[in-house]
């Protein structure tokens, strides 16, 4: 059983606009109130007042890899939810990276939105795609 | 009392093992060992429960590490579970990010890093009430 939460929210966190502005629209029109923020502060100013069900975040926020921290910030504050990193190359360090963030995966950056979005979801329904297969919450 | 977490080590270099054994067990951990991708498998097989699963990526065949990751994500409860290697790819990092495994190191291991997340990870899993 789900718990209520008060409706579905997303996180984007992007230095681009436009960017936000187009996941926010495919976000909106799947059902989910979308917060942007388009640097760290602001980011970790909405995580301290939401309870996101979804986050998309940029490696590069400010700078090279800034992204990172966020994603594993998110991940620990919201275990159960699917947190994605938006990258320039799936090398692999990166996906290093995403593994001991805690990030559900990782899309690169050439990537369309829609494709980035329409696979979360679908991530989403996967049984066990998200943090819900965590130690935490494979309690007896 | 309070009950030290449990640990399986698996991996065919006996020099590895024996190592982590020993700093693992001087960090407070229960220890068991596996020196291949079968003994493990036979042992989490057998019941056994583990607060966490540190596997050796290549052993019996290339990235038969995935193999027992995966098997170790459909425990319950679910282990933490670490992989190193000193094969790494993109294409096992990416089969990795799928299973999901928590920890991906890259030998030769930093072992104070591993202590320091392997610590993280377990104090989390506790935090959150799974028993040790």
């Amino acid at each position: 059983m789900s718990v209520w939460r008060g409706g579905k929210f997303a996180l984007i966190v992007h230095p681009e606009l436009s960017v936000l502005s187009q996941y926010q629209a495919l976000l909106a029109g799947n059902g989910f109130t979308t917060v942007v923020a388009r640097d760290l502060p602001t980011a970790l100013l909405a995580i301290t007042q939401h309870y996101f069900d979804l986050a998309i975040v940029s490696s590069q926020i400010t700078e090279s890899g800034d992204g990172w921290p966020l994603a594993g910030v998110l991940h620990l504050v919201y275990p159960k939810s699917f947190v994605a990193v938006l990258v320039p190359g799936t090398d692999l360090l990166t996906l290093q990276a995403a593994i001991n963030s805690g990030v559900q995966d990782v899309y690169e950056l050439t990537e369309t939105p829609k494709r980035v979005v329409s696979s979360m979801l679908a991530a989403m329904q996967t049984p066990g795609a998200t943090a819900d297969s965590s130690p935490s919450e494979k309690v007896h | 009392m309070i009950k030290k977490p449990s640990l399986l080590i698996v991996d065919d270099e006996p020099n590895v093992l024996l190592t982590l054994r020993l700093v693992l067990e001087e960090e407070g951990y229960e220890i068991r060992t596996a020196a291949s991708y079968a003994e493990a498998e036979k042992i989490i097989g057998d019941a056994a429960r583990f607060d966490a699963i540190l596997t050796d990526l290549w052993m019996e065949k290339e990235d038969i590490g995935i193999e027992l990751a995966r098997s170790a994500s459909k425990l319950h409860p679910r282990p933490i579970i670490v992989i190193f290697t000193g094969f790494g790819s993109p294409s096992n990092a990416r089969a990795a990010l799928e299973v999901p495994v928590d920890y991906f190191a890259l030998k030769p291991l930093d072992i104070d890093e591993l202590k320091r997340v392997l610590n993280r990870l377990v104090a989390q899993a506790m935090e959150r009430g799974v028993p040790s």
